[in-house]
């Protein structure tokens, strides 16, 4: 779709037979040029896919910009869009495979900064953030979670978004095979072997 | 199939964990998410125009740009008389030795 963008910006709250309409259906009027359908849209996915990119960057201004990313990405490229797979699937993929992308960025950055300071290019001091407490403490009360995630981040990538969509996002295993294009089975092995991980992290 | 994960016998504590992963008091953005997307998308339509300048972006400029260079490009074929500067041999012919 072509930057059609003559269309107002306003704040009216769509119409309701708007916000009923099934994915399908708002498929199809985005694909007219519908920006009420966008908002919508948007609207009914924004939380979920900032939750996901949340959850796998733990940075509330990159999980922003990833999931803006997302609908920019969706807005422009809808006309292609073939509905072989859910409205959800597409975006789950969208927004998953942006926030690795996104991580990988970051940690090469993070290397070549230490690279850089190592080399001393630069004065700056460079504080490394803590993986983790003492275990001990963190696993007691809300700090268990923070264990946990800290344990997350330490997962290969597709583990970890396996995990995120099965556990934060509530997604069947048929759709997370589908937002991974993988298989169930795959599916199910990926979430035992976070698990066990996790747990072993757990247990250190 | 069994949509769980959790192999028979696990300990409470696993679920526990997972139940508050599951139930955390949600995150959501900022407040005028769209009006955020939409100015990126504004902004981003904005730089692809500006890829060409003002000019060309209107259609009888633009069209009158090809025009001319469609006729600079073959000038030389139009100017030039029929066969001028161009062998005439014909291939039927034999070519004298």
């Amino acid at each position: 779709m072509a930057f059609g963008l003559s269309l107002p910006l306003s704040f009216e709250l769509p119409r309701c037979s708007r916000l009923s309409a099934t994915d399908e259906e708002l498929v199809a009027q985005l694909q007219q040029g519908s920006e009420a359908a966008f908002r919508t849209l948007v609207a009914r996915y924004q939380n979920r896919i900032y939750q996901t990119a949340l959850s796998l960057l733990h940075s509330p201004e990159e999980a922003e910009d990833v999931a803006q990313e997302v609908f920019i990405e969706v807005y422009q490229t809808i006309a292609s869009f073939r509905g072989e797979a859910a409205l959800s699937t597409w975006l789950y993929r969208l927004a998953t495979s942006r926030a690795l992308r996104c991580r990988r960025w970051a940690h090469a950055k993070k290397r070549f900064a230490h690279f850089t300071s190592l080399l001393g290019l630069d004065n700056q001091v460079l504080h490394e953030l803590p993986d983790h407490a003492h275990p001990q403490a963190l696993l007691e009360g809300a700090q268990q979670l923070g264990l946990l995630r800290a344990c997350l981040g330490r997962l290969p990538a597709k583990q970890q978004v396996a995990f995120t969509l099965r556990h934060e996002q509530e997604l069947s295993y048929e759709e997370i095979a589908a937002v991974l294009a993988t298989s169930v089975p795959a599916v199910e092995s990926l979430l035992f072997r976070a698990r066990q991980k996790i747990q072993q992290s757990l247990q250190a | 199939m069994s949509n769980s994960d959790l192999p028979p016998g696990s300990d409470k504590d696993w679920g526990k964990l997972l139940h508050q992963l599951r139930f955390p008091p949600r995150a959501e953005p900022q407040p005028f998410f769209y009006a955020r997307v939409h100015a990126r998308l504004l902004a981003q339509a904005d730089a692809a125009n500006a890829l060409l300048p003002n000019w060309l972006r209107k259609p009888a400029y633009a069209a009158a740009l090809c025009a001319l260079v469609l006729a600079m490009s073959g000038d030389g074929a139009v100017a030039a008389p029929a066969g001028a500067g161009y062998p005439t041999s014909n291939p039927a012919q034999p070519l004298a030795r």
